[in-house]
């Protein structure tokens, strides 16, 4: 519990950093949401007011202190171009990002740790060669490629699945049969990253003596690759997954478009464009924490899969 | 291994025979797939992105409109208001609105009450994007019930067409208001065709049917508006008719390739907005007419809109767009594709091998044009460079006078005010404290734009319009280019239940009489 309190505690000085450069950033960049609300036709007076009435006609050391005392009050405000509740529009969005997320986690551990193994088993294979060529080839394609690939394949072609893959509304297997094709799209992605370090991590454990020895003692093949020698390599591949899944909740952004889902990924381009400070920064601040999040998780899954490892 | 590969299919094949109906089924929704990420409010008097408007032209009425499908001040009819009357001098106006017109989610009696809190706040400049438009009303009164009495400060031309139901001129319930507050914007109350039903951030919005609506129950249950700013998909899920109605882009391959798709209606329709190179005076070279003409003289209209594609672009001589009441196409000091004269015109203003560098938007309707003139200019020796910058940014540079040329793309009331003003009165010039859009710094047309606006006789106000556009033209401060129609692709199940020409609304309105056959 304190190795936890003291990893939660390290991550504010993270989030806030974080905090300070996407503040910063957001102001360098040119653009204006008062032309967002009133329109191109705007005169520069009206345009002048509005800003005023944003409060973003203060001093920028005067609106940071405003945004960080906010934050720490649990207070982000209100959307500038929408006027709805910063917290609320997120709410709304995240479980979706969550789903997708997890979703693509699993998708991709499911897919490339069994063929990261297959390919160290039969290292220098014809197969391992195809599964190397596989994963390099996940690796390569952007996402939104990808996504459209699938969308011919599994709602056109064979049209299992719908164009539209917005879950809002449906029942449980509903939301459950609209993941099926952006997990994919984000699973596939990430089979290739897992696939090629479980089988580097294998071919490692694979050569340590305690495997030879546990083979000696007339083991079962599939006792000696899954109990000592998987479960060794494993740490390296949830290293790989926790700092991946970080990049993934933002890498969903074109697999949120394509596949026409809600999510945070979809605000955050929104929110750029029309530089809705507000929404911007607080949706950078919940990255921010949930990859502080992810890290920690990931830390304290060694654990887990290794009990030498202890936390002081 | 082999059973968890197999656990996966199995899985996949079941969650894939899962039926998962979308909302609405079995119900005659129509479903819209729009090229835009989100809405920014359905507050009509802050709305204006290209969704507000299309979604909101569903929702309410205006005191009077243009008829469904058309874009024609000779033809504004009545929409909530039965009838009107318009003083001799032009500044005071009665309508006499119709009785048991009601508000959506049962707020009542659309009535004078309303009209006056809607017309108020549109002149509200701490509420309304669009309070320039009525600033000239100095009362609005109730006479009755049902008759409202506006009176303006000074005369307006076409100030009846304000009161159509498009940027500000929409009637609200003042009793919704009141009572949704702030949230009114994502819970929009009007008395049109259909209701504000969800809104889900960035993913859609739903209507649902007005059954007390005054021109009859709609024939559609509803209508879903999707925001799919991706093409690709828009497309997809309209062959896959899983959407009715698609926007498109404006590109000529896109309309033929749906064109070739069965069962499907392209739809292609103004008033278009138009493409216009400003020239900025303020900045060096461009401070010589002679640079600004050979500028003009460099341009290959037909070229152009061979590219861009002659289904959607129309070659546009004057600076306002074609068919604007007051404006003229023919007749105006113009500047023919001529590179010779071009190259001539450079050498004797001493501008050989001029270079230019500029920022532009990265959106493929800017990009496109201004690499067709980057090849054109460097014919007659003028290197044009360009830097893409995102959207946003490209607003908000060239508001900062950055720019020696500015491409901008805007469609307006289709009058020659505000147009006229917006782009070439001196008051508009950016960087100024009453800045709009004059990028050029023009400032020779300020007589006849201010007269115009003030003249009762239609004739002489004209006639104003006339000269100030010779001015314009004979500056070469500007480079109109052409026209641009917006297109959508509808499924030919899909009656509108009017013929299409133009929307203000930048895409199909959907009224009592649409239906899917």
């Amino acid at each position: 519990m304190r190795y936890f309190l003291r990893r939660i505690l390290l991550g504010i000085p993270t989030v806030l950093t974080v905090l300070t450069v996407i503040f910063v950033v957001a102001r360098v960049l040119s653009g204006d949401p008062a032309l967002a609300v009133l329109g191109e036709s705007a005169s520069a007076e009206a345009l002048a007011a509005l800003r005023r009435q944003l409060g973003l006609d203060r001093p920028l050391l005067v609106q940071y202190v405003d945004f960080i005392w906010g934050t720490l009050r649990g207070n982000f405000g209100t959307s500038l171009v929408s006027g709805a509740p910063v917290v609320a529009t997120i709410l709304n969005a995240l479980p979706y990002t969550l789903q997708l997320t997890f979703a693509g986690i699993a998708v991709g551990s499911l897919l490339g740790i069994p063929l990261g193994v297959m390919a160290a088993i039969r290292r220098n294979s014809m197969l391992d060669y195809f599964l190397r060529t596989v994963s390099l080839a996940g690796l390569s394609v952007p996402a939104f490629y990808s996504a459209l690939l699938l969308l011919l394949l599994f709602a056109v072609q064979f049209p299992l699945f719908r164009v539209i893959g917005d879950p809002s509304g449906l029942d449980f297997w509903g939301q459950a049969r609209a993941l099926v094709l952006p997990a994919l799209n984000l699973g596939i992605i990430m089979a290739g990253f897992i696939a090629r370090a479980t089988r580097a991590a294998m071919l490692d454990v694979l050569g340590e003596e305690y495997v030879r020895t546990a083979t000696a003692k007339g083991l079962r093949p599939a006792v000696v690759l899954f109990r000592h020698a998987l479960r060794n390599a494993l740490i390296p591949v949830v290293t790989i997954i926790g700092l991946y899944s970080g990049e993934l909740m933002g890498s969903s952004v074109l697999t949120e478009v394509v596949f026409n889902r809600p999510g945070l990924g979809k605000l955050i381009v929104g929110a750029m464009n029309q530089r809705d400070y507000n929404l911007l920064q607080t949706l950078i601040a919940l990255f921010a924490i949930l990859i502080v999040l992810a890290n920690l998780l990931t830390d304290l899954a060694y654990g887990l899969i290794d009990p030498r490892v202890r936390y002081e | 291994m082999r059973i968890l590969g197999r656990t996966c299919v199995l899985l996949l094949l079941v969650l894939a025979a899962m039926p998962s109906p979308p909302a609405g089924a079995g119900e005659k929704m129509l479903r819209v797939g729009v090229n835009d990420a989100d809405i920014a409010t359905l507050d009509p008097h802050r709305g204006v992105q290209t969704s507000d408007k299309h979604i909101m032209a569903s929702i309410f009425n205006g005191l009077v409109r243009f008829p469904p499908g058309e874009v024609n001040l000779d033809r504004i009819e009545p929409d909530l208001a039965e009838r009107w009357q318009i003083s001799t001098d032009g500044r005071d106006y009665t309508f006499t609105l119709r009785r048991g017109v009601r508000f959506h989610h049962n707020y009542g009696e659309m009535t004078a009450e309303d009209v006056i809190y809607s017309l108020r706040r549109a002149a509200d400049r701490n509420l309304s994007s669009f309070f320039k438009t009525f600033e000239a009303i100095d009362l609005v009164t109730a006479l009755d019930r049902y008759t409202v009495k506006i009176n303006l400060k000074y005369f307006v031309p076409s100030f009846l067409g304000s009161l159509i139901p498009y940027h500000g001129g929409q009637i609200i319930s003042k009793r919704a208001r009141e009572e949704i507050g702030d949230r009114f914007g994502a819970n929009p109350v009007g008395t049109g065709p259909f209701a504000f039903q969800r809104y889900a951030a960035k993913q859609l919005v739903e209507l649902r049917a007005h059954k007390h609506y005054f021109r009859g129950e709609p024939k559609l249950a509803g209508v879903i508006y999707r925001f799919m700013p991706d093409l690709s998909t828009r497309e997809l899920a309209f062959t896959q008719g899983e959407l009715d109605i698609i926007e498109g882009v404006k590109e000529q391959r896109w309309v033929d390739r749906m064109r070739g798709k069965p069962n499907t209606v392209m739809d292609i329709f103004g008033p278009g907005e138009l493409a216009c190179v400003f020239i900025n005076m303020a900045k060096k070279p461009f401070d010589d007419i002679r640079v600004r003409q050979a500028l003009a003289h460099a341009v290959d209209r037909g070229e152009m809109i061979a590219v861009i594609g002659k289904a959607l672009a129309t070659p546009n001589l004057g600076p306002l767009p074609l068919g604007y009441q007051g404006g003229i196409d023919q007749g105006l000091p113009g500047y023919e594709y001529n590179p010779e004269k071009a190259r001539a015109l450079l050498k004797e203003a001493k501008q050989e091998g001029l270079a230019i560098a500029i920022v532009l938007s990265q959106r493929s309707s800017f990009v496109r044009p201004m690499e067709i003139l980057q090849e054109q200019f460097r014919r007659v020796g003028i290197d044009l460079r360009i830097n893409p910058v995102d959207h946003s940014t490209y607003h908000a540079q060239i508001r900062k006078d950055v720019n020696g040329l500015v491409l901008y793309i805007a469609a307006r009331f289709p009058m020659a005010e505000p147009y006229l003003t917006e782009f070439f009165h001196s008051r508009s010039i950016v960087g100024t404290p009453t800045a709009i859009t004059n990028f050029s710094h023009f400032r020779d047309a300020d007589a006849e734009l201010d007269r115009a606006i003030r003249e009762v006789d239609e004739r002489k106000r004209f006639a104003f319009w006339r000269t100030a556009q010779e001015k314009v033209m004979e500056g070469a401060v500007a480079i109109p280019l052409y026209i641009l129609r917006a297109a959508y692709a509808r499924r030919s199940n899909v009656d509108l239940g009017y013929d299409l020409k133009d929307s203000l609304f930048l895409g199909p309105e959907y009224t009592q009489a649409t239906d899917i056959r």
